[in-house]
């Protein structure tokens, strides 16, 4: 390689990293994040195929195409955060150490042509002695919470004073902070999980794990490339649902829904009956039960009733009877007796399986499955129709007719149960992003330099200074700060 | 529920807010100091209304007043009209006051025309009650009104800067602060507002969606304009530093932001569907 071929890979070298580290990158990356996320919540997101040629016709195939279907998750919407990313890291990695090189510096030995050529800058003629003078600055700059320094040079004396200057880093502990958000997201995203079921009062279930494992991916072109690759095992830990239920205003609108929760870990339990409701979550070993909603069981009841009538004039020979679930039930009276052992919410049957299913969890078509014992023997196993009663005749050959009456459904929960070690990392950098904005908003950089020199008869002092922003406040500050010291003096002309 | 002291204070708000307005415009184009003095003691008048409407509200409902859009409207214009007065009593720039009392009053107006189910109470659903709800809610619209002082202010800051350049008078735009001021009052309301949207809408909300659904982010429409908003506030920091971007292209981002901020509000609620829709029902 000649000397100029290394100087050319190292322009376009650094042309590449001053293209990183550019705020225009800055903006075009936050306008288009902006842009592409306004189209992300005008086209509905995750939408069955159908859905998406339904509402958007001959442009479907290209949402598809694209992936704005699912944008936030498309490779190009990544691609733009990782721009973020990157811009912030060089941008960081440019500016932060001249930044800190000047911040810390402190240069006190200044002339009066220095201090004129500020921005802010006023010059004083006192009567009083140099040295008084000198005194007298440093104590209003040290009363006004500036750290000061002090030199003496070939002009007479001069001073420093600065206060402020975490104020530079403000912006820097923000761009931190949002990196260390998006670690948080990308921890949760590998290593948490989100479940999500419905219970019963009594159910017990048990809650998944998820196992990382480094597994190889040959998907693209046939590369091995490292790979996560994640496993949901079940773990040690049981949940047992003890109560649910509901609490309504006066109005009847939903107050809150409540669920009583028992907890055991390798058998033992550790948490009894603890009540959780929405905002009130569970958490255990970083795993979280929230209360998310709740349902009417479509394939259970809690108890049915049920009334006898003759089949011929179907005229009512019993009072109504209740049988709890799964509970015979000897109907008074006849040496019949019944069993619920089947229900659901919306009946439909599969021919080819022969078998009952609930079409919906709705209870637009409820049926109950009874079955029949007469003399301790299973005559029948009757679907009853609580729509259509004496649909079909419930038990064969006899004068007798089970009519479906009524019945008291079971609520079940609907609990999510998350894990996602992720989330603390994400509220630390988001605590240190407020304190990021209101280092980098409301504390000021604020330099200040004098220098005092005698005259032919009098003393000079010129005063001048610089903040990194708010210069109108400043400007004011040090307008005061030029009046006290004149104020003190025995007698003074400005100039 | 009974809801007749606080529609009363509203009412009563309304028409201060109405006479607050035209009193800062009348200061402006006539240039008469009792004027300015009317439109200062008024608008003090109009915000201890809105503030008695505020306490009515939950004294009323039993809950923060701003669980739907008709209190949070209020809630709004409550915490602009401080931030002026704030501002007023610290800058003395009572021409800026005919800018932004107008943003206060276009909100009554619009709080007004709500559907009349809106100033009913509803008791709270359990998703909303929770004090980080409620954290979230207030902390971000001290946002959105930092987000509406820096929008009046760019505003007047485009107008004058235009004069400015041409050189030409005006004798009402003579009268607006120097553009140099408009540009740093309007950069340090949006500091307010950034800080507060930022903790309130995004991170508050999270903790609150955390707590709620167990998630704190799911790309909701309105968690998603929130995000937008943000990016076009950070957009507009980053402007103003960068060569080319700032001053007249900064302060249309900082108009541009507030545009968003509005879509946030009531466009989504009303336009688009999500976990926030609660707000239209």
């Amino acid at each position: 390689m000649t000397i100029s071929d290394k100087s050319a890979v190292k322009t376009i070298g650094s042309r590449i990293w001053v293209f990183f580290g550019s705020l225009k990158l800055t903006l075009f990356v936050l306008f288009s994040l902006a842009a592409f996320s306004v189209v992300g919540t005008v086209i509905q997101q995750n939408q069955p195929t159908e859905f998406y040629s339904g509402e958007y016709g001959k442009w479907a195939p290209l949402i598809l195409r694209i992936g704005l279907e699912d944008m936030y998750h498309a490779w190009w919407f990544s691609t733009l955060l990782l721009l973020l990313i990157l811009n912030i890291i060089v941008c960081t990695i440019d500016r932060f150490p001249p930044k800190w090189k000047t911040t810390l510096e402190s240069k006190a030995d200044v002339d009066a042509r220095f201090i004129k050529n500020l921005l802010n800058k006023h010059t004083l003629i006192l009567q009083d002695k140099p040295a008084f003078v000198r005194e007298r600055i440093l104590n209003i700059l040290r009363k006004k919470r500036y750290k000061v320094k002090e030199a003496s040079g070939a002009e007479g004396m001069s001073i420093y004073a600065w206060k402020g200057r975490t104020g530079r880093f403000g912006s820097d502990v923000v761009h931190v902070s949002l990196l260390l958000i998006l670690c948080g997201v990308i921890i949760g995203s590998i290593t948490g999980f989100k479940d999500f079921g419905a219970f019963y009062e009594g159910e017990v279930i048990t809650v998944p794990v998820t196992e990382l494992r480094l597994g190889i991916d040959r998907s693209w072109h046939g590369i091995p490339l490292p790979k996560i690759e994640r496993q949901e095992k079940a773990s040690d830990i049981q949940l047992r649902l003890d109560k649910f239920w509901i609490d309504y205003y006066e109005s009847g609108q939903i107050k809150q829904y409540n669920s009583v929760l028992t907890l055991s870990d390798s058998g033992r339990e550790i948490i009894k009956g603890r009540q959780i409701w929405v905002n009130a979550p569970l958490s255990y070993k970083g795993i979280t039960f929230y209360q998310s909603s709740y349902g009417t069981a479509y394939d259970r009841v809690k108890q049915a009733e049920f009334l006898l009538k003759r089949a011929k004039t179907h005229k009512t020979i019993t009072p109504p009877f209740t049988a709890l679930w799964n509970t015979p039930y000897d109907i008074p009276g006849t040496d019949y007796r019944i069993k619920v052992v089947g229900f659901v919410s919306d009946f439909a049957f599969d021919p080819a399986t022969s078998t009952v299913f609930p079409k919906s969890a709705e209870h637009n078509n409820p049926a109950i499955n009874v079955e029949v014992y007469k003399a301790g023997k299973l005559v029948s196993r009757p679907w009853l129709f609580y729509n259509y009663a004496d649909l079909f005749a419930a038990i064969p050959d006899s004068d007798y007719e089970l009519v479906f009456d009524s019945y008291k459904g079971i609520l079940y929960t609907g609990l999510s149960i998350n894990k996602d070690p992720g989330t603390n990392v994400v509220w630390i950098g988001s605590a240190l992003m407020v304190v990021g904005f209101f280092m980098a908003f409301f504390i000021f950089h604020k330099r200040i330099w004098v220098n005092v020199r005698k005259g032919s008869l009098e003393t000079e002092v010129n005063i001048g200074g610089m903040i990194n922003k708010n210069k109108f406040v400043f400007e004011r500050e040090l307008s005061e700060i030029v009046d006290e010291i004149k104020s003190g003096s025995s007698g003074g002309i400005k100039q | 529920m009974k809801v007749i002291m606080s529609l009363l204070f509203f009412d009563m708000a309304f028409w201060f807010y109405l006479a607050t307005m035209i009193l800062y415009f009348g200061y402006w184009i006539f240039r008469k100091e009792w004027l300015g003095q009317a439109a200062t003691v008024i608008a003090i008048i109009s915000t201890f209304a809105i503030s008695m409407m505020l306490v009515f509200r939950t004294k009323e409902s039993g809950h923060a007043p701003f669980s739907n859009l008709y209190e949070s409207m209020a809630f709004f214009v409550w915490i602009t009209s401080i931030a002026y007065l704030i501002m007023e009593f610290k800058y003395k720039i009572k021409v800026v006051g005919a800018f932004v009392m107008s943003i206060a009053f276009i909100a009554m107006v619009a709080t007004s025309q709500l559907p009349y189910r809106f100033q009913d109470i509803q008791p709270l659903n359990p998703a909303l009650q929770s004090i980080w709800f409620e954290l979230h809610v207030f902390s971000a619209f001290i946002g959105y009104s930092g987000f509406g002082l820096a929008f009046g202010m760019a505003l007047m800051y485009l107008i004058k800067a235009r004069f400015e350049e041409r050189k030409t008078s005006n004798f009402l735009i003579d009268r607006f602060p120097a553009s140099a001021m408009l540009d740093e009052l309007s950069y340090k309301s949006v500091a307010w507002g950034f800080i507060f949207f930022t903790l309130g809408a995004l991170i508050l909300g999270a903790v609150w969606a955390n707590k709620a659904w167990g998630t704190y982010w799911s790309w909701d429409p309105k968690e998603t304009w929130s995000l937008i908003t943000w990016f076009v506030y950070a957009a507009y920091l980053h402007a103003r530093i960068t060569r080319g971007w700032r001053g007249k292209k900064a302060a249309y981002v900082a108009v541009f932001g507030f545009l968003s901020t509005i879509f946030l509000y009531w466009g989504v609620s009303f336009v688009l569907p999500g976990l926030h829709a609660y707000a239209s029902q």
